[in-house]
């Protein structure tokens, strides 16, 4: 036989996309949760996946995290309740807490690897800006473990500093590069009328 | 080959829209045209078309691999030259292509011959693929034509598989672009969208003219979503001398057709498959207007642009006298001229076969019946069947 089988139009395959890229609704925006809760309540990634990508982070944490010999010195920095003190080989530092986590995909790159997140700096948030991204967040304070986050927390928009110092705004859990324009293709269709041939 | 008169099934529009054809009657005139149907022996489908079909990409997939490493070729195809690393690289890279339209004349008898390749935005394939197939069946259901009829149409089995295949890995979602306001345009993205959904992947449709840039350099859709694979039904040669081809490069984007099909979708193939292929059985004697080799054309040739679509600024010249002729907009780039073809008359009917390769491989046909030897947008689809 010359011809096709069947043929289905019912779109039915869209069964078949249940594949690790489902889970992410853009292949490199950037998912980024403040604890696990707000992980898990987003619905984004498996539970298990929520808990072990945030082990990943806190492990990151303290070891990349810029460290400071007192805390006035890292509030300075970071703002004031921003710092905490951690042991590091036996010696007390001060560093940024952690403030939460953005999971990345690099462009048909495969893996996901979770980054830790600090808190923003001073230079993103002054002391007192009204900036919607700069208020502080409503939920439990310093605990990374399933603590309630309603929905709305989870979709308002929140500064973040990376472990490289760049600042990173959230808005509903994910970052997006920003569109710069529109409108750069279609011109000389629309002076020529059909594109097909 | 025959050109046979089935009765029109009763419910022919009904039956065609169920399929989401709805392009059937454009402004009132026939389009799909079912009261036609042409039938071929299993042989003349297998020596005449489908192998030659296969031997003709061969042949241009050659070209292109000359072509990308010859400026002198790339200038009198007229790209631009700051497009050439991306054709370049498309090609270098093995990215794959999705489908083309080789547009052959035969009539039953001899080598088919090439008129030309619609190599990046084919369409006619819903029908093709799809509308001519239900009317094959339903038509020997209903004792319209000889039951045991087959059909040269795998195509959509074969788009299903390449969709599935044609980036790896697969991205997040594979856009789907085409111009707003182009009904029939969308219909055809349409029926693409849904074979990628069967292959698994996730889709999106955007119009070309919403298409973003994001500050990282990548296209985004209408709703900033990152582009990372491109299915577009707009022609290379407009994108290359648009506002944002200077991004094309550093996009990521994968597209689909890849860039490379701009050498092959561009008349002045034609020319260049006649130098390196003299006298080949399924080629036309083809020249770049004025190019003194030229002289070695028949008295009947056509002239046709370097860029053209539908048809459009195609000229049929006979003893020195234009016979033959469509008004459009296109020839700014050149004319190339090439050998008239005879497209076989079936009572006043010029058909023209159009035969489909999916991922390469020759795999269906679709055929556009004129009453003038020079197809145009105003052509009527007509379905075939192999007999019995």
């Amino acid at each position: 036989m010359k011809r096709s089988t069947q043929i289905g139009l019912t779109a039915a395959g869209v069964l078949l996309a249940a594949s690790a890229w489902s889970m992410l609704s853009g292949e490199d925006e950037k998912l980024v949760y403040a604890d696990v809760g707000e992980c898990k309540n987003a619905g984004q990634l498996p539970p298990g996946e929520c808990e072990a990508r945030f082990a990943d982070a806190q492990a990151g944490h303290v070891r990349d995290a810029k460290k400071f010999s007192n805390t006035s010195e890292c509030e300075a920095e970071y703002g004031t309740g921003r710092c905490e003190t951690r042991t590091v080989n036996g010696v007390g530092m001060v560093v940024p807490a952690l403030a939460g986590m953005v999971l990345a995909r690099t462009l048909f790159g495969g893996g996901r690897r979770a980054e830790p997140l600090l808190p923003p700096t001073r230079q993103a948030c002054p002391p007192g800006s009204q900036a919607p991204e700069c208020q502080p967040a409503s939920r439990s304070s310093g605990t990374s473990s399933s603590s309630h986050v309603s929905g709305g927390s989870a979709a308002r928009s929140r500064a973040y500093t990376t472990m490289s110092g760049q600042a990173l705004v959230a808005n509903g859990g994910t970052a997006h590069a920003s569109v710069a324009s529109r409108g750069g293709f279609g011109s000389i269709g629309h002076s020529f009328g059909a594109s097909s041939s | 080959m025959q050109r046979l008169a089935p009765r029109r099934r009763p419910d022919w529009d009904a039956q065609v829209e169920r399929l989401g054809f709805s392009f059937h009657t454009p402004e009132g005139e026939t389009y799909w045209d079912e009261s036609v149907a042409y039938s071929f022996t299993l042989r003349q489908i297998e020596e005449d078309i489908e192998a030659p079909t296969g031997e003709i990409e061969e042949l241009c997939l050659a070209f292109v691999a000359r072509a990308v490493e010859d400026e002198a070729i790339l200038s009198r195809l007229a790209i631009p030259p700051a497009m050439w690393p991306l054709v370049r690289e498309s090609w270098r890279r093995g990215e794959r292509n999705l489908y083309g339209r080789l547009d052959l004349a035969y009539g039953g008898r001899g080598p088919a011959k090439l008129l030309e390749y619609n190599a990046d935005t084919p369409t006619a394939i819903l029908e093709a693929s799809v509308v001519q197939w239900d009317w094959l069946e339903t038509a020997m259901a209903g004792g319209l034509i000889s039951r045991g009829s087959d059909q040269y149409n795998s195509i959509h089995e074969k788009l299903v598989a390449a969709f599935a295949t044609i980036t790896t890995p697969a991205p997040p979602r594979l856009h789907f672009t085409s111009m707003a306001d182009v009904p029939e345009d969308r219909g055809t993205v349409a029926y693409l969208e849904d074979c990628a959904a069967q292959a698994g992947h996730k889709t999106r449709f955007v119009t070309i003219e919403s298409v973003g840039l994001l500050s990282d350099g990548r296209f985004c859709d209408a709703e900033g979503e990152p582009i990372a694979a491109l299915f577009k039904l707009y022609p290379w040669e407009w994108m290359f001398r648009e506002r944002y081809a200077d991004a094309l490069g550093r996009s990521a984007c994968r597209f689909i057709e890849p860039p490379w099909k701009a050498l092959l979708s561009n008349k002045g193939l034609l020319p260049y498959l006649w130098e390196m292929f003299p006298g080949h059985p399924n080629l036309l004697p083809a020249f770049f207007e004025g190019d003194p080799g030229a002289g070695a054309l028949g008295r009947r040739y056509v002239r046709k642009p370097l860029l053209s679509r539908e048809g459009a600024n195609v000229a049929l010249v006979e003893d020195g006298i234009v016979r033959d002729s469509d008004d459009g907009p296109y020839g700014e780039e050149g004319f190339i001229l090439q050998d008239a073809a005879t497209i076989p008359d079936f009572g006043g009917r010029y058909p023209v076969l159009g035969s489909w390769l999916v991922a390469s491989q020759p795999c269906g046909l679709g055929i556009r019946e004129d009453a003038s030897s020079i197809t145009k947008n105003t052509s009527r689809f007509v379905p075939h069947l192999i007999e019995a």
